[in-house]
């Protein structure tokens, strides 16, 4: 069955070998562009004087068309050519803190990034557009921002350089605050100043950790190669209070219990494409950082660690689960189902095995496109029902089909129904959960599955079925929100279906950063791998 | 609820065997008989309890009944809830002779619950659902014992290794073809009678619908097992046969049923189709056209005959004829008197106590508490609902308060409050009167004083 994609790659990787090193110089523009071209149209929109609102469009669509264009391209050229996981693309440019400091922008992706790089692309594309027909007031602003928002995105997954990776996560940091503080609905103030204060604070904790790591490795360059080159079979110490460093930093970044209590205000009160960005790709910096940093580096601390950080992904996954199933506003609900799979990734990196960090990462993405997807549906459903409040909603079935048709598939996928992407991520965390030196945890684990099967057949229950309540003046949902919503959904359609898309190039690269490091669990003997 | 335990099941075979291939597992564990636990089995079996509606996952079949005719007739019938007995079929060299025995109980129990449930309820397609649960508890307690008996009291040869699957897939296939044509002949009594779906409403309908009550007919014959016309009666025989030959009390329990069950479907058919009519809906209804009939009569036919294993195509015929155990010698005669007595005392008990057409329920009016027994159907709904309502969301709730209360009240904004409180400690240093000023000014001038002349050394050092 699989042959026939597999054969067409052949294909086209034959003829991108063919094309040889010339793509290559292609390529690496193409890193730096999608980067570069939405903060140049950002600037662009920022400093020209009057501008017709059309050309506003036009210039903010280029800004998130070409970086989800290239992302998508890179991701092609990646799957196709023949690595073993390693870095491709590679840019390394002296900005005069080498000498001192090891630092250079260094740009690449190895089969860890690749899937977050192509995320934070399709992500941004469906937000971005989303964004230009929402109609908010004072437009331009809110694009420049969301611009700077997408070309911080699209520099941290392709970051090799520590100092880079942390610059551009802040550059997409801030414009959140910035968004929610302006756009975002009721309680916006007090909530942008939690989220600003707690988010610097775990930002603060990350940087003391990455720049520790960095003294205490003695490696001459400050990036994730480098660093790992120079501890290459070697142990050193404080690896503990490093990986505390680090997990409580990441952790608060990624809404690990008990640092969570921003997330679930913060994305229900913050405008949707902005929720949609950072729901969906930039929280993901905290894990992504732990899986390419903390812990390839650290792997003495994280066995330290470990037993906390299974009590408080636990936590993520049921006290939270409770918390969500006792929501009555649709988007704090959201909110706090994005918190609640948080859960499974941790423990997908608790279970230390290629096969849980492989599926914990695949968990990830599909999370980023789910989550994206609810927060666009969600603010639709707002928008035509006129609140969120699920208990003053009802009945929408009828009146808005498509809506109707896109939100239950949505919830549907979030919740690991097998076909969409997430059931891959799951189903591999708890296959690892069982291998791991606690195989009790994988039934506690599988609650979870339950508890996010209530509260999401509820919400879709209370929203679409039952008496008809308020009217729905604006009718169903339009063309140009369907099509960010569509694009999302095919994106965890076929992972889903097609998991290799994914997993292939993950599991090299995760053997790669992890060589003999982490406890390697390869299935035992049988022709079944995890994603076959 | 069932797909949790499926899916430790699933992962504790693929960490055990290495493969969820069925053709690689198969091969495995008759290599290793030693590495299929009972735990294994039975957490796969979970997934049979939701999928094919064993107690206590049985609630959602009857409440799935609001969906249309067709639709339950799809899915109870043929497709989806045969997807657990069928998948005890292909995966039963994974269960152990315990777990055999607990999944015969299962369904057995849910054999008899649920026909006795179905006498408390006056709703055709309701009736129906009930039916289809007490069939589907008769197959997978066919596929346990038939199982057992292959393991224990296998007569030699190597089908018998098979006796649980040819039984539970043999009863599978007739109950596809009868409770297809009944959920069909519903739907069409259904249309005739303007959606009215209590049976009490109906009554008279053999004159207006000849056609359909003649199906319909067939297919509560089929059901009830009336010998050498209803396919049951040969599918039921091989489960009861096995049952006989293993486990005498289920045995005696699933006869008790096979009696219900041509009970309760005898009290369907008298009220609904035979009398006078009971209401205005019914007293208009007419035949269906035969876009609707047509159906019924091509399974009618594969109703009755669908019991003779020679009617099957070559390479099914095979699998009816070797793999379904056939009572022989003298237990050929006793199952065959005990299947014909059920099925005909059953129907004909039915004809006594419900007449022929009445406006009510005559146990109702005659022995409330009997009625109200089945009508219970033992509080399972209640029970589940009590959880959800006082249990579970409560303590969703409880959970959601103290996460308000402690981690984003009392750490979160405690922290804050904390940091505030020095903000206001130091403000009020901040007086703007000059004279507070030179107090401190004094007091910072003593403690330098101090601090030179060696005084503070005692208490610096320590």
């Amino acid at each position: 069955m699989t042959q026939l994609p597999i054969a067409f790659l052949d294909g086209v990787s034959a003829c991108l070998r063919s094309a040889g090193t010339s793509m290559s110089g292609f390529h690496v523009y193409l890193m730096i562009f999608a980067i570069a071209l939405p903060l140049i149209m950002a600037l662009a929109l920022a400093v020209s004087g009057k501008l017709p609102e059309r050309m506003v469009k036009a210039c903010a669509a280029i800004g998130f068309l070409v970086p989800g264009l290239s992302s998508l391209w890179l991701g092609a050229v990646y799957l196709a050519s023949a690595t073993d996981g390693g870095y491709m693309f590679t840019v390394l440019a002296d900005l005069g803190l080498s000498s001192r400091f090891g630092i250079y922008l260094h740009l690449g992706l190895n089969g860890i990034a690749l899937p977050f790089y192509m995320l934070a692309g399709l992500v941004g594309m469906a937000a971005g557009f989303y964004a230009i027909q929402s109609g908010v007031e004072r437009l331009r602003l809110f694009l420049i921002l969301l611009l700077v928002m997408q070309g911080g995105l699209m520099g941290v997954f392709s970051s090799v350089d520590v100092l880079f990776f942390y610059f551009f996560h802040e550059f997409a940091l801030i414009p959140t605050f910035v968004m929610i503080a302006i756009w975002g609905r009721t309680g916006r103030k007090a909530v942008a100043l939690e989220v600003t204060i707690y988010l610097t604070l775990g930002a603060m904790i990350t940087l003391a950790g990455l720049i520790a790591l960095y003294v205490f490795t003695g490696a001459t360059e400050f990036s994730m190669t480098g660093m790992r080159a120079a501890l290459w079979g070697s142990g050193f110490p404080h690896q503990g209070t490093l990986f505390g460093l680090l997990l409580i930093g990441f952790g608060i970044l990624v809404s690990l219990f008990p640092f969570h209590t921003w997330a679930p205000r913060a994305y229900a009160t913050a405008p949707a494409p902005v929720a949609m960005l950072h729901a969906g790709v930039l929280k993901k910096f905290g894990l992504y950082g732990l899986i390419q940093i903390a812990y390839p580096l650290l792997p003495q601390g994280a066995m330290e660690w470990g037993p906390l950080l299974l009590w408080l992904a636990l936590g993520n996954l049921l006290v939270i689960g409770f918390v969500t199933m006792a929501q009555r506003d649709l988007k704090l609900m959201l909110g706090s189902a994005s918190v609640m799979h948080m859960g499974y990734a941790f423990l997908g990196l608790y279970a230390y095995s290629t096969v849980g960090i492989g599926a914990a990462i695949m968990m990830l993405v599909a999370h980023g496109l789910s989550v994206a997807l609810l927060f666009l549906l969600a603010d639709v459903v707002e928008k035509r029902g006129g609140t969120a409040d699920m208990s003053e909603l009802g009945g929408m079935g009828t009146r808005t089909p498509v809506l109707m048709g896109l939100f239950p598939a949505a919830m549907m996928a979030s919740v690991g129904l097998p076909g969409f992407a997430n059931f891959w991520g799951e189903l591999g965390i708890f296959v690892s959960l069982y291998a791991s030196p606690t195989p009790w945890v994988l039934y506690l684990a599988l609650l979870g599955i339950i508890i996010s099967a209530v509260y999401g057949l509820r919400a879709v229950a209370k929203v679409f079925f039952g008496e008809a309540k308020g009217e729905i003046p604006d009718g169903d949902i339009k063309a140009s929100e369907k099509w960010p919503a569509l694009l999302l959904l095919a994106a965890l359609f076929l992972i889903g279906l097609w998991p290799r898309l994914i997993s292939d190039p993950v599991n090299e690269g995760v053997l790669q950063t992890f060589p003999d490091r982490a406890p390697v669990i390869t299935a035992p003997a049988g022709e079944i791998s995890l994603t076959e | 609820m069932g797909d949790f335990g499926f899916l430790i099941g699933i992962i504790m075979v693929y960490w055990t065997f290495g493969t969820v291939s069925l053709g690689g597992l198969q091969e495995l564990a008759h290599h290793s008989p030693d590495s299929v636990t009972t735990a294994m089995g039975l957490l796969l079996f979970c997934g049979v309890l939701g999928k094919s509606a064993q107690m206590p996952l049985h609630v959602w079949l009857p409440d799935a009944m609001a969906g249309p005719t067709p639709i339950s007739a799809l899915i109870h019938a043929a497709t989806m809830v045969a997807a657990g007995v069928y998948f005890l079929g292909r995966t039963f060299f994974l269960f152990t002779g315990e777990a055999l025995h607990i999944i015969s109980w299962v369904g057995v129990v849910t054999a008899l619950c649920a026909a006795i449930w179905a006498f408390g309820q006056r709703d055709i397609k309701k009736i129906l659902a009930y039916s289809t649960l007490s069939q589907l508890g008769y197959m997978v307690a066919g596929f346990g014992m038939g199982s057992l008996y292959g393991l224990h009291h296998g007569d030699g040869h190597g089908a018998a290794l098979y006796y649980g699957i040819g039984a539970s897939m043999f009863h599978l296939t007739t109950h596809a073809f009868f409770k297809a044509l009944l959920f069909l002949g519903s739907g069409s009594v259904i249309h005739a009678c303007h959606h009215e779906q209590d049976i009490f409403e109906m009554g008279g309908l053999y004159k207006k619908m000849p056609l359909t009550t003649l199906t319909f007919a067939a297919g509560v014959i089929a059901i009830a097992g009336v010998p050498f016309i209803g396919a049951a009666f040969f599918s039921k025989d091989a489960i009861l046969y096995v049952a006989k030959m293993t486990n005498f009390p289920a045995f005696l329990i699933l006869t008790g049923t096979a009696l219900l069950t041509a009970l309760y479907m005898g009290r369907l058919f008298v009220i609904a189709f035979l009398g006078k009519p009971n209401s205005k809906s019914a007293e208009h209804a007419h035949e269906s056209p035969w876009t609707i009939v047509l159906p019924l009569v091509v399974l009618a036919v594969c109703s009755v005959a669908g019991g003779y294993a020679g009617l099957y195509p070559e390479r099914l015929g095979v699998l009816v004829q070797n793999w379904v155990p056939l009572a022989h010698g003298s237990d050929h005669t006793l199952m065959l008197v005990i299947s014909a007595v059920a099925s005909v005392v059953g129907l004909g008990l039915a004809g006594l106590v419900y007449g022929f057409g009445s406006k009510t329920d005559r146990v109702e009016d005659k022995a409330p508490p009997v009625y109200a027994f089945a009508k219970s159907k033992f509080y399972f709904d209640e029970i589940y609902n009590a959880y959800v309502a006082k249990v579970q969301d409560r303590l969703a709730d409880f959970v959601s308060f103290l996460d308000t209360l402690f981690i984003s009240g009392l750490l979160v904004k405690g922290t804050a409050a904390v940091a505030g409180l020095f903000g206001i400690g130091a403000r009020r240093v901040h007086t703007g009167s000059v004279a507070a000023y030179v107090w401190w000014f004094f007091f910072g001038l003593l403690l330098f004083g101090a601090f030179a002349g060696g005084f503070l050394d005692g208490i610096l050092q320590k």
